[in-house]
Parts: C-alpha cells; sequence; structure tokens
C-alpha cells in the first residue's frame, strides 16, 4: 500500500472568465522512505499539486488516498490528527512563520495543537527538536527575524518533524538558501529520512538536485504528466519535450571551457 | 582592452543598529571595456552593493570611500553606442592630475537640488526606488572623461521586473520614456525606437505590446521588457544584477540568451551579479568571486572553474549540484 496515492488530480481555476486547468488528471504515488520529485517550469501546477495533497485547497476532480485513508472525506478532528503526518517546509521560512515569534514559540505550536506534549515536558523537546536539525538548544529564545536564513530553514524543518510525520512537502524548500548552507539542509533532510522513515514530495525546478536527491521524478507541463520514472534515467535521458528543455536550460560549469 | 572602468579601493559601509558595518572593503577592480564580467558570492558578499554602486544607486545612509574611475566619451563626442572611443587615460594620469577627488570619480550620496521637477533624468525607466539619491552626472573639467549617468552610459536590470517596472504604465510609455529623456527624441519618435527594442527583445507581438501593462505578461516576458527599457538610451555598461534569479530555468536560459546576444549586438559591456556560479560561467568572460564583501579570486572563466587559486572558490564550485553530480541518497531504501 502506498503511503501517498493521488489518483486522476483536476483542479481548475477561473481567471479573467476564462477557466484554467492548473491540474489535468495526475496521478501519481508515494512509497513510506521515499523522494518523489515534481519538477517543471513555473505553471506547471507542481505546488498546486502540493497545496492539494496538503488540503490546503480542494480539487475539482480526484482521489487522494493518505495513510490508507480517504484524505479528501476526512474533516474536522480525525482531519486534524492526520494533518500530524503530513507536514511542509516552504522556500521562504520568514514568510511562513509570524516574524515576532521567538524558536521556541514556532516549535512549542505543533507540540502544544496536537497534544504531544505536556507544558512541562516541552522545553525539553524543543531542546531535542532542535538539537536533531542541528542546532543548538540556546537558539531558542531568539526571534525568527534574527536568525540566518540556514538556520530558520533548519527551524521549519524541526517544525516539520515536531509531530512525527511520514510524508514532508517540501515546496522549493532549498532555492533561497546560499549553496554552501543548501547543501548541509540537503544531508539533513537525507539523514532524517533514513533514521526516521519519513517519505518526500520534494518540488523543485532544479533537475540537478533533484536527481542527486530523488528515486524518482514525476515531469509537469501545463498541469499534465509529461513524463515519470527513475530520477536518473528520466533526466539523463529525457523523452518528453519539456524534459528536453529543463535539461538543455540546466546551467553546467564544464561548458563554458570547452569540450 | 582598455578599462571601462576602475574600480580603486571602494569601502561601503551601512549603519546598522548603531554599528558600522563594512558590505565593501576595499575592491579594486578594472572593468574592461565590451567584457562580461560576472561577479559571484553569496548572501552578504556585497555583490549587490558593488553593482549599486557602480550604478550610483546607493542608499544615502552608506558610507562611501575610494570610487569608481570612468573612461566615458563627452557628451558631445557623439560616438555611437557600439563604438568605444580611444580616450582612455591610464588611472595614473587622472591620479596625479586631479588627486584624490578627481573630477571624473563618482560622487555618491550627492543630493539633487532640481529633484523635484524632473523626477525622469538620470534613472532608469523613470522609477524611483525608495531611500535613494541620484547622482548627477558632471562633466569633468578636462572634457575628456565624466561621470556616467544612469539610464544613459548604464542600463541596469533588477532581479523582480514587477517591481522595477510601473504597475500602471504602457510598456511602450517606459520604455519610450528612457529613449526621449536620455537620446532626445520626439514621442512619436521614442515610440518607434520601443517597438524596435521589443521586437529586439523578441517579445511576441510588439505592436500590442506597446498598449500592454505589466501585469499582462509573463515573469520572463517582464524581464525582456526591463531589458528593453535598460539599453534603450544605448548604455556602454548593462548590469544585471540576478536578473534571472526569479524566473525558472527555461526562462532563465532565454534570458541569459538574451542578454547575450543584446550584449554583442551593441558591443556593451557586461556586468553579470549572480549567486550561480555554473550560470556565469555559461555567460562571461572574467569571473570575480566575493566573500564578506571582499574580493577572494579574479580570473578568466576558464582559470577559475578549471584552476581556482582559493580555498572558498572550490567551495562555491564543489556546492554546485550540476546534472553529473553523484547521487546522494540511499538507493536501497525500497529494500528496506
Amino acid at each position: 500500500m502506498s503511503l501517498l496515492a493521488v489518483s486522476n488530480l483536476t483542479k481548475r481555476y477561473r481567471r479573467g472568465g476564462k477557466t484554467v486547468t492548473a491540474v489535468d488528471d495526475v496521478s501519481f504515488h508515494i512509497e513510506p522512505g521515499e523522494t518523489l520529485a515534481l519538477a517543471g517550469p513555473s505553471g506547471s501546477g507542481k505546488s498546486t499539486i502540493a497545496r492539494l495533497a496538503l488540503r490546503l485547497i480542494e480539487p475539482d476532480a480526484g482521489g487522494i488516498e493518505f495513510e490508507g485513508d480517504d484524505f479528501l472525506a476526512l474533516s474536522g478532528s480525525p482531519l486534524r490528527a492526520r494533518r500530524a503526518r503530513l507536514q511542509m517546509v516552504f522556500q521562504d521560512p520568514l514568510a511562513a512563520f509570524n516574524p515576532r515569534a521567538t524558536v521556541a514559540r514556532v516549535l512549542d505550536d505543533p507540540l502544544r495543537i496536537h497534544g504531544i506534549a505536556s507544558r512541562s515536558e516541552r522545553p525539553r523537546r524543543i531542546a531535542a527538536l532542535l538539537e536533531r536539525v542541528g542546532l543548538s538548544a540556546g537558539l531558542a529564545p531568539r526571534a525568527i527575524h534574527e536568525i540566518s536564513g540556514g538556520q530558520r530553514q533548519r527551524v521549519a524543518i524541526a517544525r516539520a518533524i515536531a509531530t512525527k510525520p511520514s510524508l514532508i512537502v517540501l515546496d522549493e524548500a532549498l532555492s533561497a538558501l546560499d549553496v554552501s548552507v543548501r547543501g548541509q539542509i540537503l544531508d539533513l533532510l537525507l539523514d532524517l529520512q533514513r533514521q526516521e522513515r519519513i517519505a518526500y514530495l520534494f518540488i523543485s525546478h532544479d533537475l540537478g538536485v533533484v536527481r542527486t536527491i530523488a528515486h524518482r521524478v514525476v515531469l509537469l507541463d501545463g498541469g499534465r504528466i509529461a513524463e515519470s520514472g527513475d530520477a536518473r534515467a528520466i533526466i539523463d535521458a529525457p523523452q518528453s519535450a519539456v524534459g528536453k528543455a529543463l535539461v538543455a536550460a540546466t546551467p553546467r560549469l564544464n561548458r563554458s571551457i570547452g569540450p | 582592452m582598455t578599462a571601462l572602468a576602475s574600480i580603486r579601493e571602494l569601502t561601503v559601509t551601512y549603519r546598522r543598529d548603531g554599528r558600522e558595518v563594512a558590505a565593501l572593503e576595499k575592491i579594486r577592480l578594472d572593468i574592461m571595456a565590451g567584457e562580461r564580467l560576472a561577479i559571484i558570492g553569496e548572501s552578504g558578499s556585497g555583490k549587490s552593493t558593488l553593482a549599486l554602486a557602480i550604478a550610483g544607486l546607493l542608499p544615502g545612509s552608506a558610507t562611501v570611500g575610494g570610487g569608481v574611475d570612468w573612461f566615458l566619451p563627452s557628451f558631445d563626442a557623439k560616438a555611437p553606442p557600439s563604438v568605444l572611443p580611444d580616450i582612455s587615460p591610464s588611472r595614473g594620469e587622472i591620479g596625479s592630475s586631479t588627486g584624490v577627488s578627481s573630477p571624473a570619480a563618482m560622487v555618491i550620496g550627492e543630493i539633487r537640488d532640481d529633484g523635484a521637477i524632473s523626477p525622469l533624468e538620470g534613472e532608469m525607466s523613470g522609477r524611483t526606488e525608495g531611500g535613494l539619491i541620484e547622482r548627477r552626472a558632471q562633466k569633468s573639467a578636462s572634457g575628456r572623461s565624466r561621470t556616467p549617468l544612469l539610464g544613459r552610459d548604464i542600463g541596469f536590470v533588477f532581479q523582480d521586473p514587477s517591481a522595477s517596472l510601473d504597475p500602471v504604465m504602457t510598456i511602450g510609455k517606459q520604455i519610450a520614456e528612457v529613449a526621449r529623456t536620455h537620446l532626445g527624441l520626439t514621442w512619436p519618435q521614442a515610440y518607434t525606437k520601443a517597438k524596435t527594442l521589443l521586437e529586439r527583445v523578441r517579445l511576441p507581438d510588439p505592436d500590442s505590446a506597446l498598449r500592454a501593462f505589466p501585469h499582462q505578461l509573463s515573469g520572463g516576458q517582464k524581464q525582456r521588457v526591463a531589458i528593453a527599457a535598460a539599453i534603450a538610451a544605448g548604455p556602454k555598461l548593462l548590469i544585471a544584477d540576478e536578473a534571472t534569479s526569479a524566473l525558472d530555468t527555461i526562462v532563465q536560459a532565454e534570458i541569459v540568451a538574451l542578454i547575450r546576444r543584446l550584449v554583442a549586438e551593441d558591443g556593451m559591456t557586461l556586468l553579470f551579479i549572480s549567486h550561480d556560479i555554473a550560470l556565469a560561467a555559461e555567460l562571461a568572460d572574467r569571473i570575480a568571486v566575493f566573500r564578506h564583501g571582499k574580493l577572494v579570486e579574479l580570473g578568466t572563466t576558464a582559470r577559475i572553474i578549471g584552476a581556482p587559486s582559493q580555498a572558498y572558490t572550490r567551495v562555491l564550485l564543489d556546492a554546485h549540484i550540476g546534472l553529473d553530480a553523484a547521487p546522494l541518497l540511499n538507493r536501497s531504501r525500497l529494500d528496506a
């Protein structure tokens, strides 16, 4: 049984009297502990699919099965409980957090809301979460806007793993980071996956990163799946027009200095 | 090759929380006429501060030491934009004849006294960035060299075209006003020029694009318009500050190809500011690596990529994840 199974998902938007199909009959699945990448140009539907999978928006058609249940049929407290198992990390953690909150507050919220730890136990849990993502527990009283971008993304990951999820949606989660920081965050994500068997839905337009960390990739174009399969096989020899265009457009270090 | 601009001992400091923070420290760098020079660095490296300092766009709160010597023709020279003038005195000549405050050196932070009347002069497509103080172009006493005028001598393309284009002005007018302001054209002439520019940046259907507003265009198309406005007055120097960073990979490659073609066609000098060393390597003749406000290493692209001399450059190269990078994941997870 798949961890997440998305079938025939469709989402349409009305824009200026016209109907735009942002996601058009998309199906895929993610296994426990697996990284599935969604890649494609702007407007290909990858972020819409992420929001649908998280039930931040509702589809016009199609089904989502998560941990064996019909995810779209859940509501109220069963939905809230299941949401603890499905977390998210976005590109810009400063936009995702209340900027005036402290690191401790950001991590306290999920522990409290999902009833994971008692009030007296929470400071210890927060310290443990910070250490798990490679930060000092001494960072807890600092304001979110005071810490660096890399530290903030680690805090976002700490918040995501606080509720012991089985799946984390990473929507361009590495795109805004400096390259030297990006490698460290990649290592952290891979370590978490190995230790906790977390699956990732990894959304990115960077095929180099997708190729190094994803098991499988779904290439999207205009809301439809252009091709999908083993990430290295697809990126090393794309068959679809959008796959070929994405590979050709990816900057290469050595192209400039010739053969 | 002769220098278009010579950056000498440029130091820029900002006041932050009552402390002086150096964004750039004693930068010495020659920008050669006609070259494509990439400035590479991570956040806080000072790369954008350098771009703003060269364009004279630093905020008034910045303190500047050193400066930039320019080797530009005087306005009366009427040199065609594609021909670079042979008026390049050595830095020594300027330094010895004029001392510290060379008339050709850039005057940063000078407040315009006529700014309220003429908001268009001296900046790209008439847009004002909040808190910025314009620099007035001055002819040097000798007449051989002068400070550059933004929009006329320097075209600037920012990362976010939505922020640099006026949302309530047509595309055509935004480009035409640059040509009108700097080239002394009438409005009809300037609109004709704008249409030619939209064709040059390969915007589909230039006729209707002239009457379109920015929100009707995609991100890549908006960046094409911003580039058209930046080159409208035939600048010698085009500065692209993370101009493709907000675009997806395919559109980024298209915009890089466009910049490459325009720079070649017009004989412009390109300053390409980026965090992406691989992207810079595809476009630049030379690469300057910045870190913490200092110039770490400068060399030809082949030398920087193939044989970097500094450890930090090596770190940046190793951190690049290309299509040939070794996979990091544990492929056996499905057997677990």
